[in-house]
């Protein structure tokens, strides 16, 4: 194999380990790595020994992936990217459990009132909130004969303003949960690498890539 | 039996120094930027003459872009007569501070567990 096809092989490698990073910042760090190369070969190094020494694309994208998932997450609106921050937190503890918990939950809810706000027009009769005697016997959007003819529909069209508002803000409040919390464990951590200074135990621990 | 057990040791003792070695890269990374910018593979074989923290030269760009990502460097591109351009990195003020830090709390850390380790190596000496 040429050694121009050997790193093209380690770059499409890493490309691939890489690919759920956003596109600048991937073709950055492809861009970066393959100045790396090519100085390094320049200087007279076999391709061999430079690929051997940066070590294994899926690793060293890894050891990207940690660091730089929970950090740009934490500053996206993205459900996808703030989920996949908060399900790699829950593999830290039980704080990023919780806060996985109340993404999916949080999530669910928000978009289950959109949905059901955007269903009313189309069954405009089976969807809405009864009531029957002061008491509420359903919500949502029910089969036909569900409920009780005696129960009575109390608000209308106004169901669709009503939830697609409750929609939307329960979904901006689970995303700025999510942000807050993936921004405290940052902060966490940091505190914790400091500290690592005077106790390297434990900067060790934050710093081993976990892949 | 004993071969096993000695070879555990000595594994757990390889990675417990590998983990060191990065743990300290950090602040390495960021000592060698001290006087001006450097592009990785400077910063790479700056730490190779200076220090004997060589390992896989692929963990210093990661730990390069966390530490960007941080505040503590700010990084740019210069064409280079090379032919492709070259990421070049420095410290901000953040960063100098944060090292200024760093070098303080570590002086301090190592002395005391040199102190701490002293009586080991004199009883290795009258061993001997």
């Amino acid at each position: 194999m040429s050694s121009e096809q050997q790193m093209k092989n380690y770059l499409d490698a890493l490309r691939l380990h890489l690919s759920h990073m956003n596109l600048n910042e991937r073709e950055e760090i492809l861009k970066e790595i393959s100045a790396h190369i090519r100085d390094d070969a320049e200087m007279g190094t076999t391709m061999g020994t430079i690929l051997e020494r940066l070590g294994p694309p899926q690793e060293l994208a890894a050891q990207y992936r940690d660091d730089l998932l929970i950090s740009t997450a934490s500053r996206s609106v993205s459900p996808l990217r703030l989920m996949r921050a908060a399900l790699r937190l829950a593999t830290r503890g039980v704080f990023g459990i919780f806060v996985f918990f109340v993404g999916v939950i949080g999530y669910a809810m928000g978009g289950g009132f959109v949905l059901s706000g955007m269903i009313k027009p189309i069954f405009p009769a089976h969807t809405g909130v009864w009531i029957q005697d002061g008491h509420l016997v359903a919500s949502g959007t029910q089969f036909p004969g569900v409920i009780d003819p005696r129960a009575h529909e109390v608000l209308g069209m106004w169901y669709i303003p009503l939830l697609l508002t409750a929609g939307s803000l329960t979904l901006l409040l689970t995303t700025f949960l999510i942000r807050a919390a993936l921004r405290t464990s940052q902060k966490w951590q940091m505190r914790l690498q400091q500290k690592g200074v005077a106790n390297p135990g434990r900067q060790i621990e934050s710093l081993i890539p976990r892949s | 039996m004993a071969n096993t057990r000695m070879k555990i040791v000595e594994s757990d003792s390889d990675r417990w120094e590998a983990q060191l070695r990065k743990g300290a890269l950090e602040m390495a990374a960021l000592a060698s930027l001290w006087n001006g910018r450097l592009y990785g593979l400077e910063i790479i074989r700056f730490l190779e003459t200076h220090s004997r923290l060589v390992l896989a030269e692929g963990t210093i760009y990661p730990i390069l872009n966390r530490l960007k990502t941080d505040g503590l460097l700010t990084s740019e591109w210069v064409e280079a007569e090379a032919g492709h351009p070259r990421k070049y990195y420095s410290l901000t003020e953040a960063g100098r501070i944060r090292l200024r830090e760093m070098a303080r709390a570590w002086t301090s850390f190592s002395s005391g567990l040199s102190r701490l380790l002293e009586p080991l190596f004199k009883a290795e000496e009258i061993a001997k």
